[in-house]
């Protein structure tokens, strides 16, 4: 005989206990708060969006009008930002792993993350 | 009927009706046994509720194995979330022979002896009780849970069950 079967009586009288709530108000509520958050998570995207767009719209004209420099700021910034991580590893391995177990990390965040 | 499961597995996938369906199995159980930790109902109940947001925000993680144990681990851990905000200079103590923290009063004169029985245990003892008895939880599961040691859990589950008996012979005698 299993030890969970020895106090069956008493599991039984608080099953019993627990039958007797009423389960629709409560699921309700659940269901309720459920998508209240969803909303919520909705709007703060939309707004912190919308934020992002405008500002990026405001920098639209100056962006276009220095395109070929911004061109040109882009690449140069990618050339020494490699240089920069070359730099780094070569002084301290360590630091790539940081960055790869950051990256790691926002990763399985953004993929658990749940509307 | 559908298998806990597969309505997991659909609820991972957005579905809220399937995890409605959840939400009503095993809201009985969930309910019954925050309200038993923390001797209210009120309280009981928002334990529930943020034990099913929390499920809901994290049922891409259930991997299988019992849908109550895995629903029961979060509830335990929501009860001593709310605790610690509460009454922050309180850490559990599963020796404990005494009850360590002001329980809520919004109790009923009409609460059946079981209840009033059951907090009259060592919160250790009720913790576990709790678990294995009202929540169906085997002891390897409830261990699992709160992080105790399996002999432990036994034997508060042993003393309490014995104790718990006691009680409700003796409310019956008198």
């Amino acid at each position: 005989m299993r030890e969970e079967d020895t106090y069956q009586d008493l599991a039984s009288l608080f099953s019993a206990e627990d039958r007797q709530l009423d389960a629709k108000p409560f699921v309700d509520d659940v269901m309720r708060g459920i998508r209240r958050r969803a909303l919520m998570r909705k709007l703060v995207i939309a707004g912190v969006g919308a934020v992002g767009a405008i500002v990026a719209a405001s920098q639209m004209p100056s962006l276009v009008g220095d395109w070929i420099t911004f061109d040109d700021a882009i690449v140069t910034g990618i050339a020494d930002a490699r240089q920069q991580v070359g730099l780094l590893a070569t002084i301290n391995p360590l630091w790539l792993a940081i960055a790869a177990v950051a990256g790691l990390s926002f990763t399985a965040v953004a993929t658990m993350e749940r509307a | 009927m559908r298998t806990d499961p597969d309505l997991a597995a659909d609820a991972a996938r957005g579905s809220e009706a399937a995890f409605a369906e959840l939400v009503r199995r095993h809201q009985g159980r969930v309910r019954g046994m925050a309200r038993r930790l923390t001797g209210s109902q009120a309280a009981g109940d928002d334990i529930a509720q943020l034990t099913f947001l929390t499920a809901w925000q994290k049922i891409g993680t259930y991997a299988g194995g019992t849908f109550s144990a895995w629903i029961c681990t979060i509830c335990w851990r929501e009860f001593l979330q709310v605790r610690r905000k509460t009454r922050p200079e309180i850490e559990f103590d599963e020796t404990a022979e005494v009850i360590p923290f002001e329980r809520p009063t919004d109790r009923q004169d009409d609460k059946m002896d079981l209840t009033r029985a059951l907090e009259k245990l060592s919160e250790a003892q009720r913790v576990c009780v709790v678990m294995c008895v009202a929540a169906g939880l085997t002891h390897r599961e409830a261990a699992d849970a709160t992080g105790w040691p399996l002999g432990t859990v036994k034997s508060h589950v042993l003393r309490g069950v014995e104790a718990l008996r006691q009680h409700l012979e003796n409310a019956q005698v008198a």
